[in-house]
């Protein structure tokens, strides 16, 4: 163990307990019950997680008797495991022995000490919180964000990952994109990232050019050989590769396979333009199928989801037309003019009612369930084809809901691409670099944690796997599939890691379009606005 | 502390004063005492110069820094603060709507508070269980939660909603209207009028019957009276309302967040200025911007405070002062 200065026996022992000071240092190694020592954790992350503060520490009857420092929660304390806690620093064990011999000074020294007691118990109780508790493994954080379905999957993977890894525990979080992505921005700042994370393409760049990121590539422990080229490319940024690509998405039309059908209109083709789908969305607002579920009492459902406020989509339709989102380095790829004629089509489109109405579109919330298809105020809906599982549930079990591709350009381009739908990267202050390595090659190589995982992350990047696997896919998982197999070998290789201010710019557009939806811009004003927008936030 | 070593400039007081100069001596050494009161302090001392004055001089520097979490903050001067005023279209909006809600918000809360307050005022029996009852929804206000079921009742198909649209209103959901879903917004900081109706009901009290007496022996009616005895005896408490209450509402955050699916949306029109400081520093990483934003606001509240203590000259009554 690398620089382990927590020496049983060295400090904070009932036996010399009037010596806190020579304990091991902050962030040094504890020993612990089986003989295992743990590692120390570079930074501050370790120091609160490693050393004391836990309640039922700091006070230990071994100690309590002795003036001066019996009571001072930071101090060394001997663990009922037999483990030893370090004292948070050096210059904490000093104060306490000068402490201790002038104690006769009176009435305003008792009164400090027990306020500073008082203190080191609120600033104790703060880091301690799962100080302990893991029995000398090495513990992993793993944190990604995910519906229920992806968390119940993963908690099976870990479960197993942890029984053919004795030694190591892995704590794992999730929450929604959003907020996951807030909560990762927020830990990363401060030097306390996760040491496994789940990242999307938007983070990639910010994370790896920061240096919050592991080189992956220097570590053996993560196999990438059966995954295809272009696609472990994406988790590159500068030749180094940072991250390694979980699944494979690509976006879709989702529909409702019996409204679709009641409507007579003709079912999605394999190459449909953007005009034809228009058409298609307008002939289903027509067809005047009831809308379905909660609070659409009474109305007809629309075509389809307004694309407008989609980011994704808007560059699914530039790529139809030989554009991109952006250059090669990092600028905006198309103008103004071009943002202008996507969004007065889809303005277009929604006055003529062939999409959803504004009302409808801004309930967008990243659920499944706040979509007008979910709430079966529309046939069809625009989204990726792992979450859109989800749907299946609210229109009516298996068969309920289809995919179709993505229109194409006027001239069958297509503008849909395989998207690494979300990547694990290993954080560069982690103190189990193998561990958490060992922990993403399982979750992309070993195939019953793939089998596991199925298609929640999107389809296996494990090229082998995923085959051995799509016979056995059941349920969703195998519509997805069907999904991908259609497009295999059609489509145009994935753009590169969009610059860092994209991230923020996805929801601008978002803005942006509502504005226009609302009637309260034009699409050429807001076209503007959002240009101006994504310019300063492009800037380096 | 002061008076003992302050040259007597009043003489009167402190002869009056409890201590007689001869005291000082057998007190212990005045650094001593002085030493265990900041030992006592310290806590608090302490708590503020490390979780309050800290940070706030912190985000001082990081406003003339372009800041974005990840590396490390460099110097760009002012030019937070001109993109501010000069080159977001943003910020305005969020400034505007900001401004119309404190002007929505405020005088409705505060003209609920008083009519509740008042009609508590005579109430007889069971005044305790009326007043928490009014004052319950300030407890429960600041919760997420509470914002949450405030969201769904205006949802598209929400109580509310669906109500109103069977008494031939369809708006299709407030929250998903952009002229309606500051309203829904600006409703549930009234209904929180609870914390302003309990001080009001406490200077209600103050006054002196006397002059309701006095008043209705002149023959005024109630409503006269409400004017002229009430609002003017009252008006010191108004206005401590008016000025908290104020400060609050620019400061609004969590009903907006949770009301507007934490977007500000529809299409801006909920977009307050702490909740536009939010998505600057933590959905866009510019925490430079978000911490010029924030001093910006700090600022802006101050002076609004300070025009609100000096129009208070003109209509604010201090009965004590009547008397010298």
């Amino acid at each position: 163990m690398p620089g382990d200065g927590g020496h049983p026996g060295d400090g904070g022992h009932p036996g010399d307990g009037g010596h806190p000071g020579d304990g091991g240092r902050a962030g040094d190694g504890g020993r612990t019950k089986d003989g295992g020592t743990r590692a120390p954790r570079s930074g501050r992350t370790g120091r609160v997680r490693d050393d004391g503060g836990h309640p039922g520490h700091g006070g230990h009857p071994g100690h309590g008797g002795h003036p001066g420092h019996g009571g001072h929660g930071f101090h060394a304390g001997h663990s009922a495991d037999g483990g030893i806690r370090a004292p948070r620093s050096g210059r904490t064990g000093r104060t306490g022995r000068a402490r201790a011999g002038a104690r006769p000074r009176g009435r305003g020294v008792r009164a400090a000490t027990a306020a500073l007691v008082l203190c080191a118990a609120v600033t104790g109780c703060g880091g301690g919180a799962n100080a302990d508790g893991s029995g000398g493994k090495a513990v992993l954080r793993f944190s990604w964000w995910g519906n229920p379905d992806r968390a119940e999957r993963t908690e099976r993977a870990v479960e197993l990952f942890e029984k053919r890894h004795p030694g190591v525990e892995v704590q794992t979080s999730f929450a929604g994109y959003e907020t996951y992505k807030q909560k990762l921005a927020t830990q990363a700042a401060g030097g306390d990232a996760p040491d496994v994370m789940q990242l999307d393409y938007r983070q990639i760049n910010q994370y790896a050019t920061a240096g919050v990121l592991l080189d992956l590539g220097a570590r053996d422990a993560v196999r990438t050989g059966g995954i295809d080229k272009g696609l472990l490319a994406t988790g590159a940024v500068d030749g180094t590769q940072y991250a390694v690509p979980l699944g494979r998405g690509t976006q879709a039309v989702v529909y409702d396979t019996g409204a679709w059908r009641a409507s007579g209109v003709e079912l999605p083709r394999a190459d449909w333009t953007w005009e034809e789908w228009g058409a298609a969305m307008a002939e289903l607002s027509a067809a005047d199928i009831p809308a379905g579920g909660e609070g659409g009492a009474g109305g007809t459902r629309v075509g389809g989801l307004d694309p407008g406020q989609s980011e994704d989509a808007f560059e699914m339709w530039l790529r139809g037309q030989g554009k991109a989102l952006y250059t090669r380095d990092g600028k905006l790829g198309f103008t103004e003019d071009d943002l202008t004629r996507w969004w007065a089509w889809c303005d277009g489109l929604r006055k003529r009612g062939a999409v959803s109405e504004a009302r409808q579109t801004t309930q967008l919330d990243g659920s499944v369930e706040n979509t007008p298809l979910g709430r079966q105020q529309a046939v069809s809906d625009i989204n990726w084809d792992a979450p859109a599982s989800g749907y299946e549930a609210i229109l009516g079990g298996p068969g309920s809901t289809a995919l179709a591709p993505m229109p194409t350009g006027e001239d069958g381009t297509p503008g849909q691409y395989f998207k690494p739908s979300m990547f694990a990267g290993v954080s560069a202050a982690t103190a189990h670099p193998e561990e958490a390595a060992a922990l993403i090659d399982f979750i992309v190589n070993d195939p019953d944690a793939v089998e596991i995982l199925g298609a929640g992350r999107g389809l296996p990047v494990n090229d082998r796997l995923r085959e051995r696997l799509e016979p056995e896919l059941t349920g969703f998982d195998r519509v997805i599939a069907a999904h991908h197999r259609s497009l295999e070998d059609r489509l145009k290789p994935p753009p590169p890691a969009p610059p860092k201010g994209d991230n923020a710019l996805q929801t601008t557009f978002q803005r942006d379009y509502d504005q226009v939806s609302f009637g309260r811009k034009t699409p050429r004003e807001a076209a503007a606005e959002f240009i101006t927008e994504a310019k300063a936030e492009l800037r380096p | 502390m002061s008076i003992t070593t302050r040259t007597p400039a009043r003489p009167a007081r402190l002869r009056d004063g409890p201590r007689a100069p001869g005291g000082r001596a057998k007190r212990r050494p005045r650094r001593e005492r002085e030493g265990a009161a900041w030992v006592f302090l310290s806590p608090w001392v302490l708590g503020a110069a490390v979780l309050t004055l800290l940070p706030m001089a912190v985000s001082l520097y990081l406003s003339f820094t372009d800041y974005d979490m990840f590396e490390p903050p460099s110097f760009v001067g002012l030019r937070n603060y001109t993109q501010m005023f000069t080159e977001d279209p943003r910020y305005w909006r969020s400034v505007t709507t900001t401004l119309l809600y404190v002007v929505i918000a405020v005088p409705l809360q505060l003209a609920l508070a008083l009519a509740v307050a008042l009609a508590l005022k005579s109430v007889r029996r069971g005044k305790g269980f009326y007043r928490s009852a009014f004052y319950a929804p300030s407890l429960l206000g600041a919760s997420m939660s509470i914002a949450l079921v405030w969201r769904a009742l205006f949802n598209d198909g929400g109580t509310v909603d669906d109500l109103l649209s069977r008494a031939g209103l369809d708006i299709g959901g407030w929250v998903n209207q952009p002229g309606w879903a500051l309203l829904a917004v600006a409703l549930l900081t009234v209904w929180q009028f609870g914390a302003p109706m309990v001080i009001f009901l406490a200077g209600l009290q103050q006054i002196p019957t006397e002059l309701y007496e006095a008043a209705s022996v002149d023959g005024a009616g109630r409503w006269r009276q409400f004017v002229s005895v009430t609002l003017p005896m009252l008006s010191p408490v108004l206005f401590f309302n008016l000025v908290l209450q104020t400060i609050q509402a620019f400061q609004v955050f969590t009903p907006a967040f949770a009301v507007s699916g934490g977007r500000g949306g529809p299409a801006d029109s909920t977009l307050f200025y702490t909740l536009y400081l939010y998505d600057r520093g933590f959905t866009a990483s510019h925490m430079g911007y978000a911490s010029a934003m924030a001093w910006v606001l700090l600022l802006a509240v101050a002076a609004v405070t300070a025009v609100l203590f000096r129009t208070s000259r003109s209509w604010v009554f201090y009965a004590a002062e009547e008397d010298r």
